[in-house]
């Protein structure tokens, strides 16, 4: 009989495979996506439950577009960890060279790390926005406005955009490193520390429109935005965003498909 | 041209690799004939695994050319690889992973026939009881077998076999080379890269001595046996006239008596089967009794170092 462990899996089903069986990384992508927005919600429960006067409860569109801020920001963090892991880790265990060995084209090999770690991360993201989603409705009073639906699907694509560059850039600069570790180190101080100091600095002035964070807060739906530090079109922040995808991938994949396996 | 139609399964021609100034293969020309035990023997450091890293694409040559299983590699490299199953060095997994499921990821490059192979696979090198546990939990010579089970997912016309026992128990690398002749026996190819003489002298048919970078010599493991230093011993009733007679003897480079023995070493130019004939005639006509006459057959660890010897004397 095939049972689901023993049926046969194409490139993408291996790749989903690896990531799935590492425990870590499946407990660090669901601390960082679901859990954050179960605790924060709690606490603002609590928070509203001591003193209903001083604290809002913990529905309505603006708790809404805290929790999807800070979800973007966390599942930008997890898109790291699991593209790094991607990028590297058939090479690490040292089994990049026994795929190698199969024929397969090592484009091919590199090309399937995109749709499985998608596969991985973008359910734990989904899950995440939809405690968010949910919350702002369930906790909501009737003096608090709800989240409209178009909102929902805006604010759910830009978590999953959000994700999805910071897990291809990852996967692009592990495999180019051939590093797990000097990726995650590079991109945390990049995303964290590095592009909001960048942005903040007016004297650059339309440089920072080249910025991968700038394009991103653009494309940021309305309800859930904020003021833009760099203002520009939708169509240079696609092409931005575009450009900070396709760049790294070419890199780690010229690596891939040139390297001594 | 259809693979079945070439006679080699592996072919090479002026393959060289450099890294940097250095030459590990100096223009490498093998070939390997299909349905045999192949042995690739040579000391470390003789570019053995860096040639099989060439054949498999793992890394490009600086010249020259290969043919594996008749398809020119790297130019139809997948096409090549489909019926080629590999061991290069210590076979290597993802800890985290079962058995089992290390030979789904590569099942899933190879094709969903390779994956029908898997149990089956597991069952022939003895590793169905564990195939559910995590690698981690290997041991060495579980390794090396769970390694053997993804080389045959491949359903391999070839397989190269780098340096496949190292680390096992006796009893582990008498079954693996029993396992090789029975791979043998299904009319499937084996490559064996070893430093190991032993090894290799008890498994292959065939085998190619590599120094330096340089095939230095490559043939039936009958024949480098025999064409050595071209020795014959005579077993003789009187070793000292025995001696002096063949002192006189146009084909004797050299001669020495060791007990009731004598050790008698031919020039190379001579057809060694007549001058035997010619020598035997000689010390009989003298009134001498022959108890024997052969050729010294040497092992195929004095062939090697005095092949390898002489290169490095050379060189």
């Amino acid at each position: 009989m095939t049972t689901a462990e023993h049926r046969p899996i194409g490139l993408v089903g291996a790749e989903l495979l690896k990531l799935r069986k590492r425990r870590g990384l499946l407990i660090s992508t669901f601390a960082l996506t679901v859990i954050p927005m179960i605790v924060g919600y709690l606490v603002v429960l609590l928070m509203h439950a001591s003193d209903p006067a001083k604290h809002d409860s913990a529905g309505g569109v603006e708790n809404f577009a805290g929790s999807v801020e800070m979800l973007a920001l966390l599942a930008g963090v997890a898109g790291i960890l699991v593209g790094s892991t991607l990028g590297s880790a058939d090479l690490g265990a040292g089994v990049f060279r026994e795929l190698v060995i199969t024929g397969r084209s090592r484009w091919s090999l590199f090309g399937a790390r995109i749709p499985g770690g998608l596969v991985f991360l973008v359910p734990f993201v989904l899950a995440g926005f939809a405690v968010a989603a949910g919350a702002s409705f369930a906790f909501a009073d009737a003096s608090q406005a709800t989240p409209s639906a178009a909102s929902l699907v805006e604010s759910a694509a830009w978590v999953v955009l959000v994700a999805t560059t910071s897990l291809v850039l990852a996967l692009g600069v592990s495999a180019a490193f051939s590093s797990r570790g000097t990726a995650i180190g590079i991109l945390l101080a990049w995303q964290l520390a590095v592009a909001p100091l960048l942005l903040s600095i007016d004297a650059l002035g339309g440089l920072r429109e080249g910025m991968l964070a700038a394009a991103v807060e653009r494309l940021r739906p309305a309800e859930v935005g904020a003021e833009l530090a760099v203002p520009m079109s939708l169509g240079v922040a696609l092409a931005v965003v575009a450009a900070w995808i396709v760049v790294p991938l070419t890199a780690g994949g010229w690596r891939t498909a040139t390297r001594d396996a | 041209m259809t693979m079945n139609d070439t006679p080699y399964v592996l072919e090479t021609s002026g393959l060289t690799k450099r890294f940097g100034e250095r030459t590990v293969v100096d223009g490498v020309d093998l070939h390997v004939p299909r349905g045999s035990a192949f042995g690739y023997l040579g000391p470390n450091g003789a570019g053995k695994t860096t040639l099989i890293r060439m054949l498999l694409g793992l890394t490009e040559a600086t010249a020259g050319s290969m043919k594996v299983l008749g398809r020119p590699v790297p130019a139809q490299r997948g096409e090549a690889l489909a019926r080629v199953g590999a061991i290069v060095e210590e076979p290597r997994f993802h800890p985290f992973l079962s058995g089992r499921d290390n030979l789904r990821v590569v099942a899933a490059a190879r094709g969903p026939e390779a994956h029908a192979r898997i149990d089956g696979a597991l069952a022939r090198v003895g590793l169905a009881d564990r195939a559910d546990d995590r690698v981690k939990s290997y041991s060495l010579g579980m390794r090396q077998r769970l390694g053997v089970a993804r080389s045959l997912l491949a359903d391999p016309e070839l397989l190269i076999l780098d340096e496949p026992t190292n680390g096992l128990d006796p009893a582990g690398i008498q079954e693996f080379r029993v396992m090789i002749r029975s791979l043998v026996d299904e009319g499937r190819t084996v490559l064996l890269s070893s430093h190991l003489l032993d090894e290799v002298e008890k498994v292959v048919d065939a085998l190619a001595i590599v120094d330096h970078g340089q095939v230095v010599w490559q043939g039936p493991i009958g024949d480098i046996r025999n064409g050595g230093e071209r020795t014959i011993l005579i077993h003789v009733s009187d070793v000292e006239r025995t001696l002096s007679i063949l002192g006189r003897h146009v084909a004797i480079a050299s001669a020495a008596g060791d007990g009731d023995t004598v050790r008698a070493r031919l020039h190379s130019d001579v057809e060694a089967a007549a001058a035997a004939a010619d020598i035997n005639r000689r010390l009989v006509e003298a009134g001498l009794s022959i108890y024997r006459l052969e050729p010294a057959r040497a092992s195929l660890e004095q062939r090697f170092l005095e092949i390898t010897t002489r290169l490095g004397e050379a060189a």
